[in-house]
Order: C-alpha cells, then sequence, then structure tokens
C-alpha cells in the first residue's frame, strides 16, 4: 500500500463489443487511506471514437495527458487527419518506453473504433509494453478483481446496450472489494454514431 | 514551467524523471512490476532449416496479464527472435533491431544474416548492462546456412544446434536433451520443439496457455500462431446476461457523431424540413465532444 | 575504505566458470579450456568454446563472466583485425595482450574477465601472456585461469618442464584440464584444445566420456 502505482488508487476497465467498444473508471483521487476528491474522472476523450484510461499516480496521469496532447496535436496537424486508436496505442507504448530507466507510474488503456469502425481495446504496463486483447483490459488498484469480474462478465459480440450493463456489473462488482477505488464510476460506450456517457452510483466508503 | 515537448536524448531513452523515482524510493514508495514473460522459448536446428517455438503467456507478478501474447519477434524475412523477460524490453529491442536490419540490408544490397543481428543485439544488450532485461533465442536461415543462437540479457552469446531460455527452460531443454538428434525431419523436429515448449507451459508457472511454432527454410519462413492451444476455456454453457436496465444511473449524456445538414436547391422554394427522429432529439452535431 | 570486488558478477549473469590454459613450447602454443557455461546451478552450455579467435595465430583463452569476455574479445579483434591491415602484416601476439590489459586495467572496476592470450608471431614464436582480474600483464612459459586453476597449480608446478615438443604438451594440458574439471563444480563437459603454430591452427576435442585415465583415480 505504500507503492507509489496504488497511492493515488483508482481503476479503469474496457470491454470490446459488437461494433462498439466500452470503456469505464471510478472516480476516487486518494492520498492513501484519505480520500480528497469523488469527482476523478480518469478516461479522456483522445478523437470523437478514441478513448484513454489511465491509472496510477495522479501527478504522472496530467502530465502524461498533457504530453499526449501535444503529440496528438502534433499528429493532426502533420496528417491532416484524426489518429486511429491502434496508432494512437504505439504512440502511448513508445512514449513510456522512452522514460524506460524512469518511467511514469500509470497503466493505461485505450478503447476505441476505427475508421472502418471496427473496435479496438489494448492496454499497457508502465514501461509500454502493449497487449491487444480481443476482449477486455483492465488496469488500476482493482485490476485483479477486475480480471475475475471480467472473465465472468464479458461475452463476446454484446450490443452497446448489453454493453453498458455487462462492464458497469463488472466495476461495480470490484470496487465493491477495493478500498482504494470507488466513489462514483464513468461509463462510455463508443458506437459509430454516438458516445453514450453514464455515471453510476457506487460504494462511498 | 516544465515543458511537454518531447525532450531529445542521445540514447533514445529519457533520464528525466530518474532522480523523482530514486527519491521516491528512498521514501520507500518505490519499486513497479513490468509486464514480464515468465516464459518458455525454445529453437532448434533440423534438416532444412529451423524451428522456433514459444508459449503465450505474460504475467505482472502473479497475475496473467495477457493469455495469448506473441513472443516470436519479427527481425526480417529470414530471421526471427524468441523474447523472455521484462516484455517491453524485448519488444523495443526486437523492432529497434529489426528496423536497423532493413536499413543494413538496403545499405549493403545483400540479404540479411542472422550473425548481424545477433552482433548487434549483443552489443546493444552489453552497453546497458543487463538493465534491459530481454533473454533471445535468435534463429534464421542466411547465405551460410541454418543459425541458432541465444542472447542473455548481459549481452553473452552461445551458439547451438538447440537451445531454450526463460523461466521454462529447464523443462523444455530436458526435453531437448532426450530427443534431439541431427538432421531431423520435419514433423518430428516441429513435435519436439511442441513438446519442449508443452513441458514449459505444463511444469513451470510463468509460462502457460498456447504453442507458438515458426518454422525458417531455405526459402520460406511459416509462422504458424497458435499451433497447438491445450488450454481453451472450457464453452459457458450459460451467460450472464444483464437485463436493460439493470445497472441505475444519475447521469447521461449522450455524444452524436451524426452531422445534420439542411439542403436547399438553389432557385427553388425550400422544403418543409422532416420532423427529427425522438432519439436524435437534443443531441445535436454542433454539440462539443469536450470531456475534459 | 570498502574493498572493492572485482569478482561478483551481476545479478543473474552468465558466468564462465571455468578451467583455462595454455603452455608455450618451442613450436608454438597449445591452449585449453572445459566448456561449462553456467548461470547460477544451471549449466547453459555444456560444449561452449572458451577457445577464441582473435587473429590468423593468436587466441584467447577467456574466464569470467561470458558478456565481458566476448564484448573485450570482439573489441581486441576488430584492432587487431584494423593493425593487420595499416601495418600489412600480422599482429605480434604481446600486441594482442596489451590490447587486453589496456581495456582490462582501465574498466577493472566494470568487468569480471581473467584472460590468457597465447599464440604464435614472426619474432618471438609461441608466447603465452596471463592477464587476470585487476588488469596485470604477466608473460609466462605457462599459465592457467579460472575457478578450476586453483586445484592444479601444485600438478603444473610438478610436473612440467622446459623444451617438451606437441605431444607432451598436449598430454599435459589434457591431464591438467580433466584433474580441474574433477574438482571443479562450474568446470567440466569436455575439454577442447588447440596447437597454434607457425604452419596454422590444429584443433582437438575431447569428449566428456573419453577423458584421460589420470582424473579417474581421484576417488
Amino acid at each position: 500500500m505504500s507503492d507509489i502505482t496504488t497511492l493515488n488508487g483508482g481503476s479503469c476497465i474496457a470491454f470490446k463489443g459488437k461494433n462498439c467498444v466500452a470503456i469505464a473508471c471510478d472516480l476516487r483521487l486518494g492520498n492513501q487511506a484519505l480520500t480528497v476528491a469523488c469527482n476523478r474522472d480518469k478516461v479522456f476523450k483522445i478523437t470523437d471514437k478514441t478513448y484513454l484510461g489511465m491509472t496510477g499516480l495522479a501527478s504522472d496521469v496530467d502530465t502524461l495527458r498533457s504530453a499526449f496532447r501535444y503529440r496528438l496535436n502534433m499528429y493532426r496537424m502533420k496528417e491532416e487527419r484524426e489518429i486511429e486508436p491502434e496508432t494512437f496505442a504505439h504512440l502511448v507504448s513508445s512514449t513510456l518506453y522512452e522514460k524506460r530507466f524512469g518511467p511514469y507510474f500509470i497503466e493505461p488503456i485505450i478503447a476505441g473504433l476505427n475508421s472502418n469502425n471496427e473496435p479496438f481495446i489494448a492496454a499497457a504496463d508502465l514501461i509500454g509494453c502493449l497487449n491487444f486483447a480481443k476482449d477486455f483490459v483492465v488496469t488500476g488498484t482493482a485490476s485483479d478483481k477486475l480480471f475475475g469480474m471480467a472473465e465472468g462478465l464479458w461475452e463476446p459480440d454484446l450490443g452497446p446496450e448489453e454493453l453498458f450493463e455487462s462492464i458497469s456489473q463488472a466495476l461495480l462488482g470490484a470496487l465493491e472489494r477495493d478500498a482504494l477505488s470507488g466513489w462514483g464510476a464513468i461509463v462510455r460506450v463508443i458506437t459509430p454514431d454516438k458516445v453514450i456517457e453514464r455515471t453510476l452510483q457506487s460504494r462511498q466508503d | 514551467m516544465t515543458s511537454v515537448a518531447p525532450q531529445k536524448s542521445k540514447s533514445g531513452f529519457d533520464f528525466s524523471n530518474y532522480s523523482r523515482n530514486h527519491f521516491l524510493d528512498g521514501k520507500g514508495l518505490g519499486g513497479f512490476t513490468a509486464t514480464s514473460t515468465g516464459t518458455t522459448i525454445v529453437g532448434l536446428i533440423y534438416k532444412d532449416g529451423i524451428v522456433l517455438g514459444a508459449d503465450t503467456r505474460a504475467t505482472e507478478g502473479p497475475i496473467v496479464a495477457d493469455k495469448n501474447c506473441e513472443k516470436i519477434h519479427y527481425i526480417s524475412d529470414n530471421i526471427r527472435c524468441c523474447g523472455a523477460g521484462t516484455a517491453a524490453d524485448t519488444e523495443f529491442v526486437t523492432a529497434l533491431i529489426s528496423s536497423n536490419m532493413q536499413l543494413h540490408a538496403l545499405h549493403t544490397g545483400r540479404k540479411p544474416r542472422v550473425v548481424t543481428a545477433m552482433t548487434m543485439l549483443k552489443q546493444r544488450l552489453f552497453q546497458y548492462q543487463g538493465h534491459i532485461g530481454a533473454a533471445l533465442v535468435l534463429g534464421g536461415y542466411d547465405a551460410t546456412g541454418p543459425q541458432l543462437f541465444t542472447v542473455a540479457p548481459h549481452g553473452s552469446t552461445d551458439k547451438l544446434p538447440y537451445v531454450t531460455m526463460g523461466s521454462g527452460s529447464l523443462a523444455a531443454m530436458a526435453v531437448f536433451e532426450s530427443g534431439w538428434h541431427k538432421d531431423m525431419e520435419q514433423k518430428e523436429a516441429v513435435d519436439l520443439v511442441v513438446a519442449a515448449i508443452s513441458s514449459g507451459i505444463f511444469n513451470d508457472l510463468g509460462s502457460g496457455s498456447n504453442v507458438d511454432v515458426c518454422i525458417i527454410k531455405k526459402d520460406s519462413t511459416e509462422m504458424l500462431r497458435n499451433y497447438v492451444m491445450p488450454n481453451e476455456r472450457a464453452k459457458k454453457e450459460q451467460k450472464y446476461g444483464f437485463a436493460k436496465g439493470t445497472t441505475r444511473f444519475t447521469k447521461e449524456h449522450i455524444y452524436s457523431m451524426i452531422q445534420k445538414e439542411d439542403v436547399f436547391e438553389v432557385g427553388s422554394t425550400a422544403p418543409t424540413p422532416a420532423p427529427l427522429p425522438a432519439a436524435a432529439a437534443g443531441a445535436g452535431g454542433e454539440e462539443t465532444m469536450d470531456t475534459s | 575504505m570498502e574493498a572493492l570486488d572485482m569478482n561478483r558478477l551481476k545479478k543473474g549473469e552468465v558466468d564462465l566458470g571455468t578451467s583455462i590454459m595454455a603452455v608455450a613450447y618451442d613450436k608454438g602454443v597449445i591452449i585449453g579450456a572445459d566448456s561449462r557455461t553456467t548461470m547460477g546451478s544451471y549449466i547453459a552450455n555444456r560444449v561452449t568454446d572458451k577457445l577464441t579467435h582473435l587473429s590468423d595465430r593468436i587466441y584467447c583463452c577467456r574466464s569470467g563472466s561470458a558478456a565481458d569476455t566476448q564484448a573485450l574479445a570482439d573489441i581486441v579483434t576488430y584492432y587487431l583485425s584494423l593493425y593487420s591491415v595499416n601495418m600489412d602484416q600480422q599482429p605480434d601476439v604481446k600486441t594482442a595482450a596489451n590490447l587486453f590489459q589496456d581495456l582490462v586495467y582501465q574498466n577493472k572496476d566494470r568487468l569480471s574477465a581473467g584472460i590468457i592470450v597465447a599464440g604464435w608471431d614472426k619474432k618471438n614464436g609461441g608466447k603465452v601472456f596471463n592477464i587476470p582480474l585487476g588488469g596485470g600483464i604477466f608473460e609466462q612459459p605457462w599459465a592457467i585461469g579460472g575457478s578450476g586453476s586453483t586445484y592444479i597449480y601444485g600438478y603444473c608446478d610438478a610436473t612440467w618442464k622446459e623444451g617438451w615438443g606437441k605431444e607432451q604438451t598436449l598430454e599435459f594440458v589434457k591431464n591438467a584440464l580433466s584433474l580441474a574439471m574433477r574438482r571443479d563444480g562450474s568446470s567440466g563437459g569436455t575439454i577442447r584444445m588447440a596447437d597454434i603454430t607457425e604452419d596454422g591452427i590444429e584443433r582437438h576435442f575431447i569428449p566428456g566420456d573419453q577423458l584421460p585415465e589420470l582424473a579417474g583415480k581421484i576417488v
């Protein structure tokens, strides 16, 4: 618990569905056992159809968020198009590996639809080792619990509404047993024509 | 103010966080676990070339981080490299050498050789004194015939007719030591590699899931991804389906990505706009998607 | 002040826990080594070739860290080939030995490498140079090195005589190495030898099941 990656707490999860993806996170920001805030969204919009979730050391999450914004703006200007989620995953990976011997203490997950509206999810460790899962990815202080929940609840080819229910229940289930995550959650379901963003109620302890 | 612009560094690595992390270490807040590939990786020489093999488990401490990752990395069309150790390091060091090998091949106008890749790998790993935690099995077929090497994290290399690496290397070597012989047939060789990897999968906790195989011959390279899958999860007989509305939410916001346009034909009278469908109401295309 | 531990290996490093030797004789020099490479208690390679080519008539026997000694041998090989092109002649054995000495001495806090350089050159004939851990350089009529060498100093001192021919010297190297391999846990496998003379390099290989009787006397 005195580990820097668990100092602030927080968890993220992403599910792949049929022509859609979902990404969800809790809202807690803590300082060890002390809860400091309960409105800390850990998922950030990258493009209309690509979202990035980051858990770990909150200050590094902020630093990296602006680093990615810079790199994305450069990409947009050079390429005159939006970045594909897979390309963005590699951008995240190389940004993290650059700091191989002095890493940022965050573990990111990426969820999005590419230009053909095919679903894409990926996770990386803190030095940028990518994991292209075909089902789900998890990260954060509740990651071990989320692994268990997701292994049980994830099903192939879920539609947007079913995916919302599954990912929400997986996250809420894990939050029940993680002291460092909770205080509400936000779920985003990304479909080809809209993004559904819902705020969930969860344990407040 | 610190700039977010990428900093230039000679080595390709950026050590700017090092002192901060060292300070945190001193406060007892340091330490992290990177994904490692506990791993069984093997390679052998047979009659017509090389067979490489790998399991597909990646771990983060005691957690299985990836059940089906790829550990046989591309170096060039005729050279592949199996990686064990710190997953990110094996991934990036092979990608770097693959890129340098392509440049080298373009520069010399010759088909790349395995010793060239081996030398590049050992020199980079030696330069970093074992801090790049990559243990590799490098195999390929070049102008000098079939070639097989191991490269240890500190930069030492070995040249042998059959090799194993990773935490499952002992289990796999036991199989090789009893089963390998000179000039094996392809089927025999592939079967032996599968047996060696399986021995790692079942007897070493750091290795698991499936067997990847790669056959490299004089004029062909065959990557057999998930050649054997002895650990498929049993099919779930029923589903955990949640009825719509199971999860209570307090707020909902829908960002529509449909751009609505009213088209007027020039010179004719404006048509009466069709009534909007109920679902799209209140979700105008002009709405921004800032979630910051 | 804390004593510098030059013998240490970095964690998980591949070790050549070795028995190596080189003996000069009238026509040239015989070098020999066991074939065991270990990572902790695991034998990573049981048929290692620790006799490493440096130039046409110069070899080295490597002991210590596999990574360090391979890197050093690669650097020296590069310098020697550059030398032979620039000077249009083959380098002397002492040139190779001095290159090693310089590298080992300048980097003594970073390296664990004990090397024996041996070979033949026109000017001096067969020569043996011992370059132990700290980066010293010692020209000797015969040299032994590696963890196994400690067991055979007495045997070598008592047995070696000046003026031997090729066959006698080969026999001496073979016997000495087999004795070292018997007693040293981190040496073993097979014996590899090479005879370096003006005429060229002649390699000898003794499989693990055909080691000399002499070693079998140990109970």
